[in-house]
């Protein structure tokens, strides 16, 4: 397994979806960076805003991940699926780091949110995309699901403000006295989405057999 | 011979749809053509056989491994190659780069013993040559060749393929012929095709199947046995006819029921295939 997965790593490097993950990150950093070439001083509201746009471009990107133009001719094949797709997040990972870094950089630091609570929210929007891919990878046969997926993380974004609950409040501000809480919430989705992920990853092994299980439950022929 | 793929009772639902209703087979080596209109499930039941899809009912083994288990598929998938309708590839790959890559999914972890086997079956489909070149700079019938490379790197015992004749124009297809004749030596080959010459020229068992079932199982003798007696010339469209077309000649040729006194032709397999397909003659005679 160990020498597969060494010997995995330099064709899987080559078959990710570089032009996606690429513009994604190059939009991005220009997001990030209107501020100081534009030479304005935007309120702390307003660059917490600019960075959850940024976050949102980069996950926008990591949705083509999982996309594989071979998938079909590489479907059955004894190296899981789950390993694969674990290859693909760890080779992106870094880089994924490094560009948030960068973005962080560009932004104003006078108005900047704190660092560690805004890259949490970064991380759970980058999860909910490769949580998103991963589902559609399992549920469809879609070769490349990544434009689904980011119509689905464009939708999200658009109505969970909308639609949490007052009490669920997520998208607060620094100066808000929920900011802490809503913080704390940010950590369970992202554990919540991030474990969602990471069952979608392995293959079913019969879908007949759970359902001949729940046929003789329920006294019915399997 | 014993059977390599044993399947009983298969069923298969994408939601209200049914794709395969109920299917039994055996499969020895050598190649088996599967014949069937569009939708018919051939395709599925490839997917499932190749333990891309599980079944929703029904089991089968293959290579005496129950691919219902975690264990016992990936010990199938190790002894598998699988050509799917559209294959896919990374286009940056060369031909050699790619074979490679699904070589190593197929757990040919020995770098040295790898390249050795990706060369071999590159060659063996005639791509020895061009194995340097990039996938997007080949012809389309050269990344099918790259495509059942793949499916052959390993060695299977069990090499299932998808339409692997679509697109290809008629010198292509012969070549292609030749693999998959080459291929069925010593290995169980489960071929799907719209191609009924296809068939006649390269199996010894063809399976037709229409709605999800199977409607003929048999020698591919035994399906143009099947029209014997149901094919005759006319100079006119005979409205009995199941079927019924002009040929080069002028004349008529039809199927179905003829009437007394026609003047009956010798049948083809695609005869015997109409008729199966027609629900005349479709008992499974396996």
């Amino acid at each position: 397994m160990r020498e597969v997965t060494r010997a995995l790593v330099g064709p899987v490097w080559r078959t990710m979806p570089w032009r996606a993950l690429a513009a994604a990150g190059v939009l991005g950093l220009l997001t990030a960076a209107v501020p100081a070439v534009a030479g304005a001083e935007p309120d702390p509201w307003q660059t917490l805003l600019l960075l959850r746009g940024v976050a949102l471009i980069g996950a926008l990107g990591l949705g083509f991940l999982l996309d594989d133009p071979a998938r079909h001719l590489t479907a059955p094949v004894p190296a899981r699926r789950l390993l694969r797709q674990a290859l693909r997040v760890g080779l992106v990972a870094p880089l994924a780091a490094l560009w948030w870094t960068a973005a962080l950089l560009l932004a104003p630091s006078a108005s900047r949110p704190p660092a560690g609570d805004i890259t949490l929210e970064a991380v759970v929007v980058g999860v909910l995309a490769l949580a998103g891919a991963a589902l559609a990878v399992r549920l469809t046969d879609e070769a490349r699901p990544g434009p689904f997926v980011a119509a689905f993380l464009l939708l999200t974004a658009v109505l969970a403000p909308l639609l949490a609950p007052e009490d669920w409040a997520l998208f607060v501000q620094p100066d808000d006295p929920r900011w802490s809480t809503a913080h704390d919430r940010w950590a369970v989705l992202a554990v919540v989405v991030a474990a969602a992920g990471v069952l979608c990853g392995p293959e079913p092994v019969g879908r007949g057999r759970r359902r001949a299980a729940k046929a003789r439950r329920a006294g019915g022929p399997p | 011979m014993p059977p390599t793929v044993s399947a009983s009772g298969l069923s298969l639902h994408y939601g209200r749809t049914r794709a395969l209703d109920d299917v039994s087979l055996r499969l020895a080596p050598g190649v088996t053509g599967l014949l069937g209109p569009n939708g018919a499930g051939k395709t599925t039941l490839l997917r499932v056989l190749a333990t891309a899809v599980p079944p929703d009912r029904g089991a089968f083994t293959a290579l005496g491994h129950d691919p219902g288990t975690p264990q016992g598929r990936q010990e199938v998938r190790r002894r598998l190659g699988y050509l799917p309708q559209t294959p896919g590839f990374h286009p940056d790959f060369t031909a050699f780069e790619f074979v490679d890559y699904v070589a190593i999914l197929k757990e040919l972890a020995d770098r040295g013993d790898r390249h050795r086997e990706v060369r071999r079956v590159l060659e063996e489909v005639g791509l020895g040559d061009v194995r340097g070149r990039r996938i997007r700079k080949l012809s389309g019938g050269m990344r099918q060749r790259v495509a059942l490379a793949a499916a052959l790197v390993g060695d299977p015992g069990f090499l299932v393929l998808d339409e692997p004749t679509v697109g290809l124009d008629p010198e292509q297809r012969m070549r292609f012929r030749e693999l998959i004749a080459g291929a069925g030596e010593g290995r169980t080959v489960l071929l799907s095709t719209h191609q009924t010459e296809d068939v006649a020229m390269l199996c010894h068992r063809v399976i037709v199947m229409a709605e999800g079932a199977v409607r003929f199982d048999g020698t591919p003798a035994e399906l143009t046995a099947r029209a014997t007696g149901r094919v005759w010339s006319s100079t006119e469209r005979d409205p009995g006819a199941k079927a019924g077309w002009r040929t080069g000649t002028g004349s008529f040729r039809n199927v179905g029921d003829p009437p007394a006194g026609a003047d009956l032709v010798d049948p083809t397999l695609e005869d015997g295939y109409l008729l199966a397909l027609d629900g005349i003659g479709t008992e499974v005679t396996a």
